[in-house]
């Protein structure tokens, strides 16, 4: 007996060392990444590679703050195109998702199989279309072009996942708040919306990513380098600066470090919806 | 007799009072379903399923930058088709996204079954890095893309030096300047990015499995690897196949993972339809050709979607 517990002990530290040498395998880029932005030109290009920084320099992180393509702007950009098109995403999806889950309509199976095929459609197919639509409305260079475009990749997802997440809630609770008073509107944003923030918290989160990540949008629709995005932003710098690695890894920590913060705080809904979205369609 | 039939027409009377009711409520429930749908569905109509049509309609047209501004532009039916499937890119990229395609998800699955396996057997440490190993999906993709590309390159590129280091090379290698190992360094890159997605989904498989059937295989006396092809396998099957189709349609539409390392080259020979579509529309500006590869391109994912639809039909998925 006792032996045997000294076995599951002795496997557990076998596993863990194993776990933690694939993880570091696996994370190693993400390392790397980091590690290279506090180096210099210099010792970038130096072999054997430094595994920790000789001489530890922050002035690829200063540079990029200075000069007339600083970053500040591009993540001002980056930041009201995410907002304001999970904003878009959310308002049009939560209710949409709420009502696919509760009300029995004629077409409700199509609307579900739109929404499930829309998210698997190409962004080039989109691209050329919207292009000429924009450019014809006059919207081409305007944040509104992103903005909409990254919103139609995020409607379908949090429609999917939130309608599956309304179906979970007890029905009795809309119908103890109709015997209270409320009329289905008043239902919906008084009892089910606060309800179910959490699975609202982890479908805005998503849709605030997916717009964070985008590089097709905003590349082609924005044309000045001001209305650029910080996606936009790392893409030219690296046609403009060719290989100053340590610069470009700078600037891609400066563009992770928001994703990374929202993962941290938001961990427990992000992990949930990953696996839920991608089952369930 | 007279009263039964009086009888039986008023109960008729009622059921279809009682019907008509039903339909009055339904016909209201179905009005507030509307309307919380709706603002979603047109949204989605005009950005999404308009452009769908734009481009097809475009691919039958003759649009670029000379006869863009003109209001009426020809159509020239079938021609675009004809003509790009002449293109010997076309039929470069068409291969080649099948190739980048199917070694990506060969390669995520396999590493991503063999972690989803592994991370759960029950120890201290599983569930924390299960959780870390996340994080690599939810960087953007041109971060990723640079990144490796950084990794890749030959002067001051880790994998190069790594390798020199244990003697498996002896110059470095152009990863992705050369068109021979290009592809590879792409579909390495683009699995990296796509294992934590399948190991989670295999996770998810994994933890569906009855424990009792492993309790019974081990009392009948079956071996681990007996278990695992006779219990874990056919148990997973569901799983595999939706992470295996959800993989082809999300790997075969990458844009932004080719379009930053290597933007098809060198000498197309990481051209993908996508990013062929992309250099047609907005390098050449003949956006009619871009829409037409695009169109291409939507035709074979669509049949794939419809594919997989038919796969979740039977679930609750759509009830």
């Amino acid at each position: 007996m006792k032996k045997r517990v000294f076995n599951n002990k002795q496997k557990n530290i076998i596993l863990c060392t194993m776990a933690v040498i694939i993880a570091c395998i696996m994370l190693f880029p993400i390392y790397w990444i980091v590690v290279s932005s506090f180096k210099t030109n210099a010792e970038i290009f130096s072999s054997p590679p430094t595994f920790i920084p000789k001489v530890f320099t922050i002035s690829s992180y200063t540079e990029q703050f200075v000069g007339k393509d600083s970053i500040v702007i591009a993540f001002f950009n980056s930041v009201k195109i995410a907002t304001c098109s999970m904003v878009l995403a959310c308002l049009l999806a939560v209710p949409a998702g709420y009502g696919l889950a509760r009300f029995k309509m004629r077409g409700r199976k199509v609307f579900i199989i739109a929404f499930l095929v829309t998210q698997m459609l190409p962004v080039t197919l989109i691209l050329t279309p919207m292009f000429l639509v924009y450019k014809n409305l006059h919207l081409l260079d305007s944040a509104f072009a992103p903005i909409i475009s990254d919103a139609t990749i995020s409607v379908p997802f949090v429609v999917l996942i939130l309608r599956t997440y309304f179906l979970a809630l007890p029905k009795e609770l809309e119908d103890a708040a109709k015997i209270d008073g409320c009329n289905t509107f008043t239902a919906f944003t008084r009892i089910m919306l606060p309800i179910s923030y959490p699975g609202i918290i982890m479908t805005a989160a998503f849709s605030f990513l997916f717009a964070w990540g985008d590089l097709a949008y905003s590349l082609t629709f924005l044309s000045t380098p001001a209305k650029r995005t910080m996606t936009a932003g790392i893409y030219n710098f690296m046609g403009k600066y060719g290989i100053q690695w340590n610069k470009i890894m700078a600037y891609g920590v400066l563009l992770v470090l928001p994703v990374v913060l929202i993962f941290i705080f938001l961990q427990k809904y992000i992990i949930g919806g990953l696996t839920n979205g991608s089952v369930k369609g | 007799m007279p009263w039964q039939r009086h009888f039986k027409s008023k109960r008729v009377k009622e059921e279809t009072i009682l019907k008509n009711k039903y339909t009055r409520e339904f016909l209201r429930e179905e009005k507030k379903g509307y309307l919380f749908v709706l603002p979603a569905l047109i949204f989605m109509l005009a950005f999404v399923g308009y452009p769908i049509i734009y481009n097809l309609i475009l691919s039958f047209k003759d649009v670029n930058v000379m006869t863009f501004s003109k209001s009426v532009k020809p159509f020239i039916g079938l021609k675009n088709y004809i003509e790009i499937f002449k293109d010997p890119t076309m039929k470069t990229s068409i291969w080649n996204t099948f190739i980048f395609t199917i070694g990506s998800i060969s390669i995520q699955f396999v590493i991503g079954l063999a972690l989803a396996l592994f991370l759960n057997l029950k120890f201290k440490l599983a569930e924390p890095i299960r959780g870390l190993m996340v994080v690599s999906y939810l960087i953007p993709m041109t971060v990723t893309a640079l990144l490796f590309k950084f990794m890749y390159s030959t002067s001051g590129g880790i994998i190069n030096e790594l390798l020199m280091k244990v003697h498996i090379i002896s110059k470095p290698i152009g990863w992705i300047i050369s068109g021979n190992t290009s592809m590879l360094s792409v579909i390495l890159t683009n699995s990296w990015v796509g294992i934590p997605f399948n190991m989670l989904l295999l996770t998810t498989g994994l933890s569906n499995i009855s424990f009792t059937l492993y309790e019974a295989a081990q009392v009948d006396g079956a071996s681990a690897i007996q278990r695992f092809f006779r219990i874990t396998l056919p148990e997973l099957k569901p799983a595999i196949l939706s992470v295996l189709v959800l993989g082809f349609i999300y790997t075969f539409k990458v844009f932004d993972l080719v379009f930053v390392m290597t933007n098809g080259g060198p000498v197309n020979s990481t051209e993908l339809m996508s990013t062929f579509a992309y250099k047609l529309s907005f390098t050449q500006f003949s956006f009619s050709r871009g829409a037409t590869v695009a169109n291409v391109l939507f035709a074979i994912l669509f049949c794939v979607s419809l594919g997989y639809l038919g796969l979740i039909k039977d679930e609750e998925v759509i009830g």
